[in-house]
């Protein structure tokens, strides 16, 4: 399938479990998209998985601590200054269910839409702001650099019998991190501007043209969104 | 018509105390192969980046001269105007890809200069063939091996059809043969080739005229011959000295046996078996993603073998090949007693032993590449190992440093275990007592 249908579908399928209110709906979204996502190969995926289910879990963990909805506790917490009561009730386990799930949904598709799309083809499609979607790739492939270079900082140290432990242990490696990446910025802009990148006159290599399933995907697309806002 | 003239070009960066190049004036003709030899720090990239017009544009600075490009003067032209007439190969291939995928990354540069779409992708993949990437053009790019990208980023420059093709240290990442192989597909292009190389004898071997750049200044601007008889003596090719492959006898420090491993199912060594004696400095060689890499790791702790075993006696410390990692602290006295528990005395030694006195207060990330090679070597060997493993540490490093780092090493050679994981088949028989060599799908027995 040629890309542009495929981000439509992913891009479908999060709008839809942000409008959906029956959790069975965002549920199915969301086992639909991870495993669409374990199609990636292991090492590449695995930040993303983590990063998304992680993120999904707190918010299904702490949202009943800290919102007030609801009649019927389940557990009665301590009473903490600014935030009140902890209680939780089925109504806040509910609402935080759902909003775990919609969160895993989007997050997984922008996951599937990092790990599998040819973002390249993507690129190639867009007939406008091809500057910025050409920045928006190169920011997609920063994820997977920057792991590698922090996993370069950990093995170097290391390396030297240096341990990094702990959140604090690596969250000093963040500022080494960020001027690494400045300096990979500035060669590779200086090596874009090398090969023309900016100059008057650019042409596009030709894409191949869409199948009928693209058309029929581009189609499934839009229906799911306009499906999910008339349910 | 000459293809580049530069005429009495002076350049300093901003904030620099001085001159990066100093009245210098060449003149390239086409089809001309030009070595451009120098120590590190010498302007040979400031030289090669002033050709492509990246000086002054892109880096700012004080500008004086004049460079013309096919008729182009690079004071009016921007290097985007200039791409097609000039093509640079920078030298690490991680740092120019763009895109994901290999042919659509060959492609960009043909899209930036308005070649005719009908054409695009034909010349994507004649030039792919030429470099001898063609199998490689449905590959994402990151799953790609150093000599691998380094092809894709040939195929890229040849793809545009330069007159000129600017080779700043390109094969530094690469194997012997796979660096003569790109060496010499540049040179059978028919474009003029200005070739930086701190493996001398690569480009001495296809020239036909050399530059000597030192303190900014081209002190040498002759044919091949001449130059032979004018270049300091370190930068003239030689014949590497043969390694024995018999073990030592000193005590054993180091020992892997029949170990293998395998990165996401992809076995990259197989039942390979070296042994580390205190005394003796052994060169581990052999062609790119063989698994010297991974060897040296498992080696140094840093890496589980899946099967086979590792002994190591006292502690171990492992120099990656990449002097960027190790820039974590701010001043570089800091960087370097990272590993001495902070201890800054021992620091402080340590860098003046790699000839880094009087830079214990700069920020590492701004000293030049050869200096942060020597920070790096230096937080290394201020923890005094027992085990030393270095991959890869002539990297981008000048012939006379490279004499200075096998002395160095050398000098420490009875205290310790010294494995080194080097292309530098010249550096590796002045460094080391016995060779070991890693061929693909071979089990290394030393």
């Amino acid at each position: 399938m040629s890309p542009v249908p495929a981000a439509a579908i992913l891009a479908s399928l999060s709008a839809v479990a942000l409008i959906a209110d029956r959790a069975w709906v965002v549920a199915s979204i969301v086992c639909a998209l991870f495993l669409l996502c374990l199609k990636a190969p292991r090492g590449r995926r695995r930040l993303y998985l983590v990063g998304t289910l992680g993120s999904a879990l707190s918010v299904f963990l702490l949202s009943p601590l800290v919102s007030h909805t609801g009649t019927h506790v389940i557990w009665e917490g301590p009473k903490i200054p600014v935030v009140g009561y902890l209680d939780v009730t089925s109504e806040e386990l509910a609402a935080a269910a759902i909003q775990a799930l919609r969160l895993a949904a989007v997050g997984l598709a922008f996951a599937a839409y990092a790990l599998l799309l040819d973002l390249d083809r993507l690129l190639q499609s867009a007939g406008f702001a091809r500057r910025s979607v050409l920045a928006a790739g190169l920011a997609t492939r920063l994820v997977p650099t920057l792991e590698r270079d922090a996993a370069g900082f950990v093995e170097a140290l290391r390396g030297r019998g240096v341990q990094v432990e702990g959140a604090r242990g690596r969250a000093r490696l963040l500022s080494p991190l960020l001027a690494g990446s400045l300096e990979r910025a500035l060669n590779l802009a200086e090596a874009m501007e090398a090969r023309g990148f900016g100059r008057a006159g650019r042409t596009r290599a030709p894409s191949p043209p869409w199948t009928r399933l693209d058309r029929i995907a581009l189609a499934a697309a839009a229906l799911l969104v306009v499906g999910a806002i008339w349910l | 018509m000459a293809v580049a003239e530069v005429s009495r070009l002076t350049f300093r960066y901003p904030g620099a105390t001085r001159p990066a190049l100093l009245d210098a004036s060449l003149r390239v003709e086409p089809g001309e192969v030009v070595a451009v030899l120098g120590p590190s720090g010498s302007g040979k990239s400031t030289l090669l980046r002033a050709l492509a017009g990246l000086v002054p544009h892109f880096h700012g600075g004080r500008f004086e001269g004049r460079v013309v490009i096919a008729g182009k003067d690079t004071r009016r032209f921007r290097p985007a105007d200039l791409a097609g007439d000039v093509a640079t190969l920078f030298q690490d291939p991680e740092d120019q890809i763009v895109f994901g995928r290999v042919e659509n990354e060959v492609a960009f540069g043909l899209e930036n200069v308005g070649t005719p779409p009908d054409q695009i992708w034909p010349r994507t993949h004649a030039a792919l063939a030429e470099a001898g990437a063609e199998r490689l053009a449905e590959r994402r790019t990151e799953t790609l091996s150093a000599g691998e990208l380094q092809r894709v980023c040939l195929a890229s420059v040849l793809a545009l059809e330069p007159t000129l093709l600017l080779l700043d240290e390109p094969t530094s990442q690469l194997d012997p043969q796979g660096a003569e192989q790109i060496l010499d597909l540049a040179c059978e292009l028919g474009a003029a080739v200005l070739v930086s190389e701190q493996r001398p004898a690569l480009p001495l071997e296809r020239c036909d005229r050399v530059l000597f750049v030192a303190d900014g200044r081209i002190e040498i601007d002759a044919t091949r011959d001449e130059a032979l008889d004018r270049l300091p003596p370190e930068y003239l090719p030689r014949e590497p000295r043969l390694l024995p492959e018999t073990p030592g006898e000193g005590e054993v420090l180091c020992r892997l046996d029949d170990v293998s491993f395998a990165y996401e199912w992809q076995p990259v060594l197989e039942s390979a078996s070296v042994t580390l004696r205190r005394g003796e400095v052994v060169a581990l060689t052999g062609p790119n993603g063989v698994g010297k890499t991974t060897l040296a790791k498992i080696a140094a702790g840093l890496l589980e073998p899946s099967s086979g075993s590792v002994e190591t006696g006292g502690r171990c410390c492992y120099l990656s090949q990449d002097p960027g990692r190790y820039l974590v602290k701010d001043r570089v006295e800091d960087e370097a007693a990272l590993a001495a528990g902070g201890d800054k005395d021992r620091a402080r030694a340590a860098l003046a032993g790699v000839g880094l006195a009087g830079f214990e207060d700069r920020h590492p990330r701004d000293v030049s590449s050869g200096e942060r090679e020597r920070l790096a070597l230096a937080s290394v060997l201020v923890a005094d190992p027992d085990v030393l493993i270095l991959d890869e540490p002539t990297r981008g490093v000048d012939p006379p440093r490279k004499a200075e780092l096998a002395a160095q090493l050398r000098r420490d050679a009875k205290r310790r275990a010294t494995l080194v994981v080097t292309h530098d088949l010249v550096f590796a028989g002045d460094v080391a007592d016995r060779g070991v060599t890693l061929n693909a799908r071979e089990r290394a027995h030393a």
